[in-house]
């Protein structure tokens, strides 16, 4: 098949970053073939690298330890890694002449840590007009703001942002989203859009620009509607579980086995007229005592529904506790009621449309010659597709051939900056790693191409 | 900022000179809002009755359908409403207009084509356009449950719950979808082709679970299950009460552990949390009721304002655990020109969430949200005219 060029090829990219925020951005630009070359370092690694797996806290595995999380490929596919001590002066001017030669420089280091490294915004648009100068630090560059020194994970972004607050039961404390973290995800598509809005304006101007976003602002604005609310009557908006403000009845049933669950929206009249014959069909003793559904006329408008919730969550769940959560789930599609299984980690990896897809790929890398498994990319272009090339980079990788071929440094000068610690090759290239469930890829069908 | 009635794109905005056109849906208006702001010409494509988030609550006090609900207000500033009845010529001749098509077809799905050889058309349905279940119909809630994100949202012993009523599922969706837009129009620039483009919104969620992902799940052979509101991992982690409401409280680094250490001692006088033992995440974890319940002795005492600020100015990472009331009155927020004064002559004068990011002079420009129809004549005459 003749291979499409995919529309990112020649632009080149350095990231300096931590974590998911900026690194999730760098993801999405690699996958469509931007050269996204990411600076790391030993003394301070990302928390990506130090996390690290459970298997390989061993002395065997100590030097490529930070080869080893199985976050790498989730956060870093497709990038070059470029092993830079940064508190070197001789690094900076490497890192420099590299941003010299770039398109885009990605950060979501604090305003004052890049300041430090003399790496800030001023600096790099002085040394190169044409780049796109991209920084998400947590609360912005403005030091006059006053949340500006302030430190945040991803995790509690979301309590500040407002998004703890509503996610839970109204009858207890919140439950917060406390597993993930989606204001980190969140402002990684803003700096998608805010990258390529940047690239546009320098294919008209030929200048570069320096777009300056914080994470805390992306995503208080998700609550728009309701800041507006509360702004202009008063009210503040309540956890609702999993009840919607326009749909009913909505909800998590339990099915059939431990902690198992379908999601189920009537999210419209025609919906609920095919759940409402579903029930009647299934008869009073499976629906918790409850028939004449379809026929009652105050249940035919969601606010008829929503005023009598309770009950229909009741004959909800005594009908599909009885069924396992895709057994529901099909039935209550065919009948033209939106429903899925509540999925957990395990289920996402058979999940027939992820499969479809082929959302996860074991995709061979440096340190893991026969694949590592990497979630997808959920911008699918049909005719010029992003493809993974390669699972992650090991630590230092590329630092050679980026600094010689990207900066235009000379092999001796190379040489010279890896013998003073300024920068890093990969540790023991021999060393090829295994992950304790390699023999699952084949059977599961992981394997193969990368596109 | 808001005051003018139609949009009128400079030549310093990026995407001036971009037409696209928005179908009847859920899950592209976020982005599409924000596009719009940067100068691309965003037509929304109504029904007689009105787009579907012109029904849905809230409204403003004493507005209603179709101008008054807030979700319009906030997700179709910057654009054009123009009314034509779906499926007819006028409809057809408009879209064949556009340079980029948001359409979320409805089951049974038909894989659109692009009207012509530039355009780029985002079809967004809940699990992709093939597949065994491409025709299953989805929700914001039905999207976080596919995506594997609810399973780990909430409390063991209860059920499972999402962001459903913030429908921020469709808003990661729509993001997904403007990125995959403007890439669509990065490959036009070197094909000189439009394309379609597959969005689906499992997928587009999915995107947000690494950190419970499979790659994780499999390595270490831990399920990942409901932890409430405190992560299984270490203490302090999770939310605190405090005099009103709660406090995040997060400590992974050691230094941070040990500011949090002396301010404990200060607050309990229990010096033995000062034991350098602490520092090991793990170690707080096996000790975590001991944990909670000091961490609680201090939290209980303030208000999640002065948990914040003072926690900060020693260097801890703690955040409140903010409604929207408070962040309609956050300070930073104010400073920072959060914040854009609108009006609009049914809902009032208001204000409202502005600019997510800073670029170049004059990207931004922001116009309130049409009324039903207000732009059919103009957007008809000017994009059909010798069709």
């Amino acid at each position: 098949m003749e291979q499409s060029t995919r529309p990112l090829e020649g632009l080149k990219v350095v990231e300096l970053s931590i974590a998911i925020a900026a690194p999730s951005c760098g993801r999405m630009l690699a996958y469509f073939g931007a050269d996204v070359m990411k600076l790391e370092s030993l003394q301070y690694p990302d928390v990506v690298r130090l996390f690290g797996s459970a298997w390989a806290r061993t002395p065997e595995y100590a030097s490529v330890f930070t080869d080893t999380s199985p976050y790498l490929p989730e956060m870093n596919a497709n990038k070059r890694s470029i092993g830079l001590n940064l508190k070197v002066g001789a690094a900076v001017d490497a890192a420099k002449k590299l941003i010299a030669n770039a398109d885009v420089f990605l950060t979501n280091y604090s305003t004052p840590a890049v300041t430090d490294l003399g790496l800030d915004a001023a600096t790099l648009r002085a040394l190169n007009p044409r780049l796109v100068y991209a920084a998400l630090p947590a609360f912005g560059s403005d030091p006059s703001l006053p949340y500006y020194p302030f430190i945040s994970w991803g995790p509690n972004q979301a309590p500040l942002v407002g998004l703890d607050a509503v996610t839970g039961f109204p009858d207890q404390e919140p439950a917060g989203v406390a597993s993930f973290a989606p204001p980190d995800y969140f402002a990684g598509l803003h700096a998608l859009m805010a990258v390529l809005t940047a690239l546009e304006s320098r294919d008209q101007t030929g200048e570069g620009s320096w777009v300056d976003l914080s994470q805390f602002g992306t995503t208080v604005a998700a609550l728009g509607p309701y800041l507006l609310d509360e702004q202009l009557s008063g009210t503040v908006v309540e956890r609702s579980g999993n009840r919607s403000a326009w749909y009913a009845p909505q909800g998590v049933y339990p099915s059939r086995g431990e902690d198992r669950w379908v999601a189920v929206s009537v999210t419209d009249d025609a919906a609920w007229q095919g759940l409402a014959g579903l029930l009647d069909r299934a008869g009073p003793a499976a629906t918790g005592g409850e028939t004449g559904f379809a026929a009652d006329p105050g249940l035919a408008t969601a606010e008829g529904r929503r005023e009598r919730h309770d009950r229909l969550d009741t004959a909800l769940a005594a009908w599909s506790s009885t069924r396992s959560a895709a057994q529901a789930a099909v039935e209550l599609q065919a009948v033209g009621v939106a429903a899925h299984p509540v999925n957990d980690t395990e289920a996402m990896l058979v999940d027939p449309q992820l499969a479809e897809y082929r959302w996860y790929q074991a995709v061979p890398c440096f340190r893991f010659p026969d694949g590592d498994l990497v979630g997808g990319c959920a911008l699918r272009l049909e005719d010029t597709p992003g493809h993974w090339e390669w699972a992650f980079p090991t630590m230092g990788e590329h630092t050679a051939e980026v600094l010689g071929s990207v900066a235009g440094l000379s092999e001796a000068e190379i040489t010279e900056l890896v013998e003073q610690g300024a920068a890093y090759v990969p540790a023991e290239p021999g060393l090829s790693l295994h992950r304790p469930y390699q023999h699952l890829l084949g059977l599961l069908g992981l394997k193969g191409a990368s596109r | 900022m808001t005051t003018p009635s139609s949009p009128s794109p400079t030549a310093a905005q990026p995407w001036a000179g971009l037409k696209v056109v928005e179908r009847d849906g859920l899950c592209s208006s976020y982005a599409t809002r924000l596009w719009a702001a940067l100068g691309a010409e965003v037509v929304v494509l109504e029904p007689p009755g009105g787009h579907a988030y012109r029904h849905l609550p809230p409204f403003a006090p004493g507005t209603g359908e179709p101008e008054g609900s807030l979700w319009w207000a906030f997700l179709a500033q910057n654009k054009r409403s123009v009314v034509v009845e779906p499926g007819s010529d006028a409809e057809q001749a408009l879209l064949a207009a556009a340079d980029v098509v948001f359409d979320e077809p409805a089951p049974p799905v038909v894989t659109p084509t692009p009207l012509h050889d530039r355009q780029v058309y985002v079809a967004i349905t809940p699990f992709g356009l093939h597949g065994p279940r491409a025709n299953w119909r989805g929700s914001d809630l039905v999207a976080w449950a596919a995506a594997g994100l609810s399973y780990v949202t909430g409390f063991p012993d209860r059920p499972p719950v999402a962001l459903s009523s913030m429908n921020f599922a469709s808003h990661v969706t729509a993001m997904q979808a403007l990125g995959a837009a403007m890439m669509a129009l990065f490959a036009r620039k070197q094909t000189g082709r439009g394309q379609l483009v597959d969005l689906s919104m499992q997928q587009a969620n999915a995107a947000l679970h690494p950190e419970v992902g499979v790659p994780l799940v499999l390595d270490d052979a831990v399920h990942r299950g409901r932890s409430g509101n405190r992560r299984a991992v270490s203490r302090p982690w999770g939310l605190y009460p405090c005099t009103d409401g709660y406090a995040s409280i997060i400590i992974v680094q050691p230094a941070h552990w040990m500011n949090m250490a002396a301010w404990l001692v200060e607050v309990t006088g229990v010096d033995a949390l000062a034991d350098p033992a602490f520092n090991d995440m793990a170690v707080r974890w096996e000790a975590a009721e001991f944990i909670d319940d000091m961490t609680e002795q201090l939290t209980t005492g303030m208000s999640k304002q002065e948990l914040f600020v003072e926690g900060q100015r020693r260097n801890i990472p703690i955040t409140p655990v903010n409604t929207v009331a408070d962040l309609g009155r956050d300070p930073h927020l104010e400073a920072s020109g959060f914040w854009l004064d609108a009006d609009h002559p049914v809902i009032g004068p208001h204000r409202s969430p502005g600019a997510p990011f800073s670029g170049g002079s004059g990207w931004w420009s922001w116009t309130r949200a049409p009324l039903l129809g207000e732009h059919t004549d103009d957007v008809v005459a000017r994009w059909t005219a010798g069709s």
